[in-house]
């Protein structure tokens, strides 16, 4: 055979491109054998992403992790040795602690909106080999989750599931490309398309030509019909830009989402929303300002002092 | 490529993929994500010859492709790992041997995995798919590329001896 492939290597070539060619014109007209395909593989990886998970989850963010190293001196270390087998134990509470403290939080959210949800555990991110941005979670159709579900974090919106097998989900998370949520400005009701650009922030369009967006301005969800993809009044992010360049028809803004999409432990998919009333956003609590008043002590004052002695009640009180 | 090698290919890609799917992305890389998949897939398309290139290439391809994560359709990965491969197999002498000039191997490896990532970007944009921001696609990229080429001599002789081993009597000839 030459060099750079004879006649055999040819069609070997043109063999496989056409082969390719043809899954994906399958692919493209919907055939389910390709579909079913990847069902099959997920139903085959979600047992081993969940036992991977268990044990691998403390070492995820190794690389977080590593520039505390520097902190541990000596005796650290030669208690790390003694004590090796102890603290692997608590790793995996704290592990557990911080999923806990997660799920809490997550179910207060789902509560104060009167959904219905379920929770569930991520398990898996998406593959460094594709540009997609999904996570696995262990919860599939037996717990009532399908696609279309609005699936929160402890802060918000994180995204929607794509696809279930019986015991996992995939989520489409909101940071993907390809992802699009209608939103409406709590301040005025203005609605507009928020969608994601891969990642931390995202893009705000108002379909409103008269509505204006301020820096500041809380989103939640719009909500779609029967509640899928999307329950209405779910905080999705605040808008950290504004876009007011002329020639466009609508604002445009930039967003920052409530949820940390890297810090997924714990989540809930909205199984039904509250059908009695149209639902209330759920805002996100605003922490708790601590006001302190401080009253100056009153100072002696001569009797021969002139002028109006302000009363300690009187004077102008401090806050911070 | 006898049968049972591309069977014993085929298994091999399926175990590395569920290693990838399961441990390798759970992993918060700094800068972006590590592809231990397309790094050994790669590899070992280099180390083949030219027909070998290019079955191993589609085979990668076709259970990259069974991703549940992806939202490219069914055989674009093996389309692409084709086309990467046959590269790999017009330039073969460029590549040199890994026992006698592994930095260029490696280098070849890390060029292979952008390159890849490139095409099915692009690809993607052709069938209407959505992939973000330049500036998102080109993190990925250049993540890739620093992570591959770091570990990419870690496990690169304990690969080249597994090949060697599936390899049969006249295949090693």
């Amino acid at each position: 055979m030459a060099r750079g492939g004879g006649n055999r290597s040819r069609l070997l070539l043109v063999i496989l491109l056409v082969t390719a060619l043809f899954f994906i014109t399958l692919d493209l007209r919907g055939v389910s054998l390709t579909k079913g395909s990847r069902s099959v593989t997920q139903t085959i990886l979600s047992p081993v992403q969940k036992t991977v998970s268990t044990i691998f989850s403390p070492v995820g963010r190794f690389f977080s992790d590593v520039k505390n190293f520097g902190k541990t001196n000596a005796q650290l270390q030669e208690e790390l040795a003694l004590n090796k087998m102890l603290k692997s134990e608590l790793a995996m509470s704290a592990d557990t602690k911080g999923q806990l403290a997660q799920l809490k939080s997550v179910l207060d959210l789902a509560g104060r909106g009167n959904y219905k949800v379920a929770a569930a555990r991520v398990i898996a991110r998406g593959s460094a080999s594709s540009f997609s941005q999904t996570i696995t979670i262990d919860a599939g159709s037996s717990s009532g989750i399908r696609p279309d579900m609005t699936v929160i974090s402890e802060n918000g919106l994180i995204g929607v599931v794509k696809s279930t097998t019986n015991s996992s989900s995939i989520v489409l998370l909101m940071s993907d490309p390809s992802f699009r949520v209608g939103v409406r400005i709590a301040r005025s009701q203005s609605v507009g398309v928020l969608s994601g650009l891969g990642g931390s922030n995202y893009s705000l369009v108002l379909l409103d030509p008269a509505g204006t967006i301020k820096t500041g301005d809380i989103l939640v969800t719009n909500g779609s019909e029967n509640n899928r993809p999307f329950v209405p009044g779910v905080p999705v992010g605040v808008v950290v830009g504004v876009d007011n360049s002329n020639g466009s028809l609508t604002q445009t803004g930039t967003v920052y989402s409530y949820a940390n999409l890297n810090d997924l432990g714990v989540v809930s998919v909205i199984l039904s929303a509250p059908t009695t009333a149209p639902s209330q956003p759920i805002l996100p609590t605003p922490n708790p300002v601590v006001t302190v008043y401080v009253t100056p002590t009153p100072t002696p004052v001569a009797a021969a002092t002139t002028g109006p002695t302000p009363t300690p009640s009187a004077q102008p009180t401090k806050k911070k | 490529m006898s049968p049972v090698r591309i069977i014993s290919t085929l298994g091999f890609f399926f175990v590395l993929f569920v290693i990838q799917e399961s441990a390798v992305s759970l992993i918060h890389f700094p800068i972006s994500g590590f592809s231990l998949y397309l790094a050994i897939a790669i590899s070992l398309i280099a180390f083949e010859d030219h027909n070998g290139s290019l079955v191993t290439g589609f085979l990668a391809g076709i259970v990259l492709d069974l991703s549940p994560t992806s939202n490219a359709p069914f055989g674009q990965w093996a389309l692409i790992l084709t086309g990467i491969a046959f590269l790999f197999a017009v330039n073969r002498d460029s590549i040199a041997d890994l026992t006698s000039s592994p930095i260029t191997f490696v280098i070849f490896v890390g060029a292979g995995v952008t390159l890849s990532l490139i095409a099915y970007l692009l690809f993607g944009s052709l069938l209407g798919e959505e992939n973000g921001s330049l500036k998102h696609d080109s993190t990925i990229l250049l993540g890739n590329l620093i992570w591959t080429v770091l570990f990419t001599p870690i496990f690169l002789p304990a690969l080249s001896r597994v090949r060697e081993y599936s390899l049969t009597a006249r295949e090693r000839v």
